[in-house]
């Protein structure tokens, strides 16, 4: 069969994402982690991961469980395993980023916060890899976009055993050498393969299926695609490879992470050649404003790119990693993820409230659902705010950086103001709102009425 | 049904479907392509092949269900069956 079904708990994901990217905000606004303490420093991380798997992680697991079928052209394996691991994933992530505060020396936590957290988070992904992991084994062979999904799963898998070892060391609760070992030299490798692998390569993956979906630009599988496939699963497996590496305690690894960065940055300049053929080769004159905000994405992701390799060439990544994760985690994937959302949210909404009715009444396009004059400034002022902030980092000034982050909750609640608009359906012309005495939508959780969906 | 009876019926079934707007593309389904043919046999028997846009496409359901419901209310049609095919594949090119 051809269908995809409209998934359920896809808005619960997004709703429980924009919270904690809001909760993220708030604690850049009030100078709790870096740029206030130190890259290395609990806070920090307790920052670091209320962003990276409390808002990006959850908004990339809600958008795969409505795109996967999409991109393999069946329906998910095991859908009911999602509401078990969105809570799974809430409260670990939740025990995980207090566990860090309890670190950082806030009363009445307990450190063992920490690995109480990473194990019911590390359980909560576990669900979801396996949802996504067995549809896709059940889909061979993969259409490309699929394949860049299938090896960011294989780094979240890694990303979170080396997570996981972290939090049970940094807990006291491990202490075996090679444990140490990883926490000690391996962080760098848990970043890239959650930042690059897991969400970034992921990213990249899907973004090739919907622009050319979205936009109507010709869906072929360029060999030029599967070069940047080819090079980002080399690279990765390199950065995996550098664990075993730690672990016996062979030299040379410098050498593999130099390989795999450049592997990595000619696979983001191929990748942005094509994106510019699918903008300049779609059919849609005009542009959505989800695309048109996801070339903010696009040109952040350029710019974090050429700073990175300044910083190979120069030999100083260390000094420099502070803003350009910044500028990668905000910049391109926030970007990214707030520009698309701006899409399925109001995709997922028509096909709720008005896919049952199509060819029985007049329905509104799912373009009437948002008003995008309103959202644009919202977009803007969001990658001004971004622009700030990762200028205030290089220059190492607080307050700007404080005060750009305060720009970017602004932006960021406007727009989370928009999705709710979008749920209510406040933008829908009142003559086509709820045709036939229907009900709106929940705002966060599904419909548990009679509703028919395909 | 003689053939210019069956040619009627058929730019009857086309101008319904012509109602049906793809709500992302905002377009109706036949001007986009996504009618592939409207084949009419005896008795008022109607096979519609239609497609979407892309394979997967979680509206893919409420479409041919919509196809479906608007055909069979067409004067003339005694029964109505849709196909839905991937072969070829929909194209941008294939808008009119």
């Amino acid at each position: 069969m051809f269908g995809a079904t409209l998934s359920r708990w896809t808005m619960s994901y997004f709703a429980a994402a924009l919270i904690f990217l809001a909760i993220g905000e708030m604690m850049m606004v009030l100078g709790f982690g870096y740029p206030v303490s130190s890259i290395e420093a609990p806070e920090t991380l307790a920052l670091v991961h209320t962003i990276a798997l409390g808002w990006l992680s959850l908004l990339m697991a809600g958008a795969l469980l409505q795109f996967v079928p999409v991109l393999v052209g069946r329906p998910l394996s095991f859908p009911h395993l999602a509401f078990p691991a969105l809570v799974l994933l809430v409260v670990g992530i939740t025990s995980l980023v207090l566990g860090f505060a309890s670190l950082a020396g806030t009363d009445g936590l307990s450190p063992l916060l920490l690995p109480v957290g990473a194990t019911v988070t590390i359980a909560g992904f576990g669900l979801l890899v396996s949802v996504f992991a067995t549809t896709l084994w059940q889909a061979r062979p993969l259409p490309l976009p699929a394949r860049f999904v299938a090896a960011g799963l294989g780094s979240l898998v890694i990303a979170c055993l080396l997570g996981g070892t972290y939090a049970f060391v940094l807990s006291g609760l491990a202490d075996a050498p090679g444990a140490i070992d990883l926490t000690l030299e391996g962080v760098s490798l848990h970043a890239a393969l959650g930042l690059g692998g897991w969400l970034s390569f992921t990213t990249m993956g899907v973004s090739y299926r919907l622009l050319t979906m979205f936009m109507l630009s010709p869906d072929r599988e360029r060999r030029s695609s599967r070069t940047v496939w080819i090079l980002g699963a080399a690279a990765l497996g390199m950065i995996v490879c550098i664990v075993p590496m730690i672990l016996v305690g062979f030299a040379g690894r410098t050498t593999v992470l130099v390989v795999a960065a450049l592997a990595s940055v000619i696979a983001i300049g191929i990748y942005m050649a094509d994106i510019v053929r699918i903008y300049r080769g779609r059919k849609r004159k005009l542009i959505e404003l989800n695309s048109r905000a996801g070339i903010g994405a696009f040109a952040a992701l350029i710019v974090a790119t050429v700073i990175f390799v300044a910083l190979l060439i120069s030999g100083q990544i260390p000094e420099g990693v502070g803003p350009l994760v910044y500028l990668v985690t905000f910049g391109w994937l926030t970007g990214m993820g707030l520009a698309q959302l701006y899409k399925i949210v109001p995709f997922i909404t028509w096909l709720e409230c008005y896919g049952p009715l199509l060819g029985r009444m007049p329905t509104p396009r799912v373009q009437d659902l948002v008003v995008e004059t309103r959202a644009a400034f919202w977009f803007r002022l969001f990658y001004l705010t971004v622009a700030v902030a990762s200028v205030a980092l290089y220059l190492d000034s607080t307050w700007l950086f404080r005060a750009g982050s305060l720009g970017q909750l602004i932006a960021v609640n406007a727009l989370v103001f928009e999705f709710v608009a979008t749920r209510r359906l406040s933008n829908v012309p009142s003559n086509l709102r709820l045709p036939g005495g229907f009900t709106g939508p929940h705002l966060f959780f599904p419909s548990f009425q009679s509703r028919r969906q395909p | 049904m003689q053939p210019a009876e069956s040619e009627e019926l058929v730019d009857r079934i086309r101008d319904t479907l012509r109602t049906i707007v793809d709500p992302e593309m905002g377009s109706n389904i036949v001007d986009l392509g996504l009618i592939y043919d409207i084949a009419v046999q005896e008795g008022g028997l109607v096979r519609v092949t239609m497609t979407t846009t892309i394979k997967g496409c979680p509206a893919t359901a409420f479409l041919k269900e919509a196809v479906q419901n608007c055909v069979w209310y067409v004067p003339g049609v005694e029964y109505a069956e849709v196909r839905l095919t991937y072969e070829p594949p929909w194209t941008p090119e294939m808008m009119h």
